[in-house]
């Protein structure tokens, strides 16, 4: 039986976005539009769902006179990502098997 | 990058992945500055004070030293404003630890060598330069960067003790060029 893929996980967008945020302490929007080529509507609509679930946390703020919102990932997103790259390795050596 | 909730195994894994190394390669390009920085500040500094000391006999000039971070500071936070979007990691944060321990060391051994306990300052900095450049090379996993280290740690101790005087100043002419030269490697290796 495979583990089922979390689905708020298996999104292009909302698995960059995490991809990003695993490997950093925290992330500006800036950056995250950058490196995953979103518009800034998409980014901000994904960034709410994984903030929502509690996969990342946003702080808003300001750097200087201009609005910045920083994410970081959670330890329970952490956890979730983790768990869904375990299941996608599960599948694949079961496709290889 | 859009939606999409229709991707396969490998797809979701290979995009994990190539995400993963373009941010680690962003952050790590950011370091390139900083080693590019320090190291052409060196070099324009080690030659100057080489310069004047030679012409003039004095070695009172060496008191210019402590202008470098006066001016290296606010140029590195200026270089670092303009891509303050980049976000720290563990690899850049260890760099910066290094070489702010090395500068600690550097600028309160080299006070205490010109005004307390005189010792030869030159062999120790250029030793203390050879191990953070070797440690910087160790935590960025880069071969060039540890054997640029050693050269600096090794071969600076020999020629720092052989050297008299000014011509000392040299080595961080060298240690200079070297850093700029890591600047340049980690860019290119992180394009």
């Amino acid at each position: 039986m495979f583990p089922r893929l979390d689905p708020l996980l298996h999104s292009e967008l909302r698995l960059a976005v995490m991809s990003i945020l695993a490997g950093v302490e925290s992330s500006d929007f800036t950056f995250l539009k950058k490196q995953t080529g979103a518009t800034a509507g998409n980014l901000s609509v994904q960034i709410d769902k994984l903030a929502t679930a509690g996969y990342i946390a946003v702080e808003k703020g300001f750097k200087g006179k201009m609005p910045c919102t920083t994410c970081r990932i959670t330890p329970q997103g952490l956890e979730a990502f983790d768990n869904y790259v375990n299941a996608l390795k599960e599948y694949l050596s079961a496709g290889q098997a | 990058m859009e939606l999409n909730n229709e991707m396969t195994a490998q797809q979701s894994l290979a995009l994990i992945s190539e995400t993963m190394n373009n941010c680690r390669k962003a952050i790590l390009r950011n370091n390139a500055k900083g080693f590019f920085l320090w190291g052409i500040l060196l070099t324009i500094f080690s030659l100057g004070i080489y310069l004047l000391w030679h012409t003039t006999g004095r070695a009172g000039w060496n008191l210019i030293w402590f202008a470098m971070p006066l001016i290296g500071y606010p140029l590195a936070a200026l270089l670092y404003k303009k891509n303050d979007s980049i976000p720290q990691s563990e690899v850049g944060r260890m760099l910066g630890q290094i070489w702010a321990v090395f500068a600690v060391f550097s600028l309160t051994l080299s006070v205490l060598a010109a005004f307390a306990l005189p010792m030869n300052i030159t062999l120790i900095i250029v030793i203390l330069m050879g191990i953070a450049e070797c440690i910087s090379g160790v935590v960025l996993k880069n071969w060039p960067i540890i054997v640029c280290g050693a050269i600096l740690g090794i071969g600076g101790a020999v020629a720092a003790s052989l050297l008299k005087s000014e011509a000392q100043l040299l080595l961080f002419t060298l240690g200079g060029l070297l850093l700029a030269v890591t600047g340049l490697i980690v860019k290119s290796q992180y394009r």
